[in-house]
């Protein structure tokens, strides 16, 4: 017990000596301070006019909730393949109704173009 | 500390030797009057071109820069990281506005070798006998922080304030019905996928181009190949010579191939194809009529490749009105018309010239447009040495070319109603497709030359 818990202490102190020698060397050679020019982001040479905080129209946002859903199902598509076999019949009509509901869900979400990117 | 500079000097002696046989990392302004093509760099495995100037280690300033580029170009040295060293491609004769602009600069006369001068400046560099250029800008932060609150906010809701001094983004109504910002941006004078010069002011909502306009500070400048600064690159150009005097058809065509070579390979570059511009430019030096064969498998190899035609195909569409008698040379063939100044050359004639045509009008038409018309001048450099030009007007590469102005003034007043409402990437795809160059531009009217002919109408698919 007591060696294993010293095996994990040694992996533990030279990993984060890995981290900190990393980190010093990067210090050593890294020169990280820039001049105001420097900072100015490069668009071809000029400076920018406007701050670049702005908020735009997430367009992949209804794809990624939908992306969400199915993989929420293949989610619960592994205990079900557990039980499956000993349940037969009903187990496979239960996830039938189930992602016959999730297919509803993704006809509506054509209907309406969600699927469409522009 | 003592410990520290021990550490941090062995590092170097270890790594130094390592990074003198790297790549040059190179960042190029490209100017008028360059002893050197920037596609000349491309071909080198010992110099790499960066599309930023964060990422390189030496300026490269490729002949004079017209005033008005000189304070972006500026600012653009001023962004490179230490260590950093300027090179400078110059002619001799120049204007003491020229000699002051980069003081630090190494100075590659046109005899000289800038291959190997990159190469010294940035082992000189690195091995510190070469100093890191001094700043040409003040060390001024560019937008100080003037907001109020955690984030700067300015204590009225999240857009209320003028955070690190820069206003924020105007409100609009997007393509969606909804009312969001509007990012107003300047791309250019040296964004590397555009022509050098070309200033555009973007309004983006994502990535969405609402508007653009083209800078004034593009015409302050008038036509800049009139300047006197660009002899060099008059004595070059067959075409620009072939607007006074005769030039073999053979030499005219083979300098066209070139060019839609040339363009092709950005064109690649610019979508992502980095290895197959590099093919596309190694056959410009050594191009010959008989080469036509390799073209032809190139174009094979292009239509296979299924990236490169769904990013081209029905973008940027340009329509026939909009060509018509404006001599625009292949972006108007592309759209079906036979608009082509060789028609009414004798020297042409003789050799039973015929245009070539697609008729999409979209960005694949342009260099399908093109390499067809490489193929073609292959064919008519083979067959022809007799003198054409000396008309006071030339169908060059880009369209129709007389003395004070070419088609690129033309094709930017379609530019902005061309790219509104696209997304960036298909703007720039659309924007690469028009081949424009700058230097032509200046605020003339549109040329007009109407020439029509029988087309050979090579079928899009």
């Amino acid at each position: 017990m007591l060696a294993a818990l010293g095996a994990a202490l040694i992996v533990f102190v030279a990993g984060l000596s890995a981290w900190l020698a990393v980190r010093r060397v990067g210090d050593v050679l890294n020169r990280p301070e820039t001049t105001g020019p420097q900072r100015i982001p490069f668009s071809g040479g000029d400076p920018p006019a406007v701050h670049a905080w702005n908020r735009f129209h997430a367009r992949y946002y209804a794809m990624a909730l939908l992306f969400l859903a199915f993989d929420m199902e293949m989610v619960f598509m592994y205990p079900w393949a557990v039980v499956f076999v000993r349940e037969g019949m009903i187990a496979f009509v239960e996830m039938l109704m189930f992602i016959v509901i999730l297919m509803l869900g993704i006809l509506y979400a054509w209907r309406e173009g969600a699927l469409e990117w522009s | 500390m003592v410990m520290r500079d021990a550490v941090a000097e062995g590092l170097r002696r270890l790594l130094i030797p390592l990074a003198c046989r790297a790549p040059v990392r190179v960042f190029a302004l490209a100017g008028v009057n360059s002893p050197t093509n920037i596609d000349d760099l491309r071909l080198r495995d010992d110099i790499c071109l960066v599309d930023s100037p964060r990422s390189a280690n030496v300026l490269w300033v490729a002949g004079l820069l017209p005033a008005p580029l000189q304070d972006s170009a500026r600012r653009v040295h001023a962004m490179m990281s230490h260590p950093r060293a300027t090179v400078w491609s110059r002619p001799s004769v120049m204007t003491a506005e020229h000699a002051t602009l980069f003081p630090h600069a190494t100075i590659v006369g046109p005899s000289e070798d800038l291959f190997e001068a990159l190469r010294t400046v940035q082992r000189a560099l690195l091995t510190k006998r070469h100093a890191s250029d001094e700043a040409l800008l003040p060390d001024e932060e560019p937008a100080p922080w003037r907001g109020v609150g955690p984030y700067g906010q300015g204590g009225t809701g999240m857009t209320g304030g003028v955070p690190y001094g820069r206003p924020m983004a105007e409100r609009a109504p997007d393509r969606d019905g909804l009312e969001l910002d509007q990012l107003p941006m300047r791309i250019g004078p040296f964004f590397p996928p555009f022509p050098s010069g070309l200033i555009l002011d973007v309004r983006l909502q994502g990535d969405v181009v609402q508007e653009v306009t083209i800078a004034e500070s593009l015409f302050a400048q008038g036509n800049v190949l009139s300047s006197g600064e660009s002899q060099g690159d008059l004595l070059r150009d067959p075409f620009r010579r072939a607007l006074t005097e005769p030039v073999p058809v053979g030499e005219l065509e083979l300098a066209r191939a070139r060019h839609h070579l040339r363009w092709l390979a950005h064109a690649l570059r610019v979508h992502g194809l980095e290895a197959l511009g590099r093919r596309v430019l190694m056959f410009v030096p050594a191009l010959e009529p008989g080469k036509a064969g390799d073209i032809l498998a190139l174009r094979r190899l292009l239509d296979r490749i299924r990236t490169f035609d769904w990013s081209t195909a029905g973008v940027g569409i340009l329509e026939r009105q909009q060509l018509s008698g404006r001599g625009l040379g292949p972006v108007a063939r592309a759209a079906g018309l036979s608009d082509d100044s060789r028609l009414v050359d004798p020297a042409y004639d003789k050799l039973g010239f015929e245009p070539l045509v697609h008729n999409d009008g979209d960005c694949r038409a342009r260099w399908r447009q093109r390499l067809g018309e490489v193929i073609q001048s292959l064919a008519l450099a083979r067959a022809g040495a007799q003198p054409a030009g000396g008309a006071g007007s030339v169908e060059s590469p880009r369209g129709v070319l007389r003395p004070e102005t070419g088609p690129t003034p033309a094709l930017l007043t379609l530019l902005p109603g061309l790219v509104r409402g696209m997304e960036w990437g298909d703007a720039v795809t659309t924007i690469v497709s028009l081949d424009l160059d700058v230097r032509e531009a200046r605020a003339a009217s549109p040329v007009e030359t109407p020439t029509s002919g029988k087309p050979a109408v090579e079928r899009d698919e």
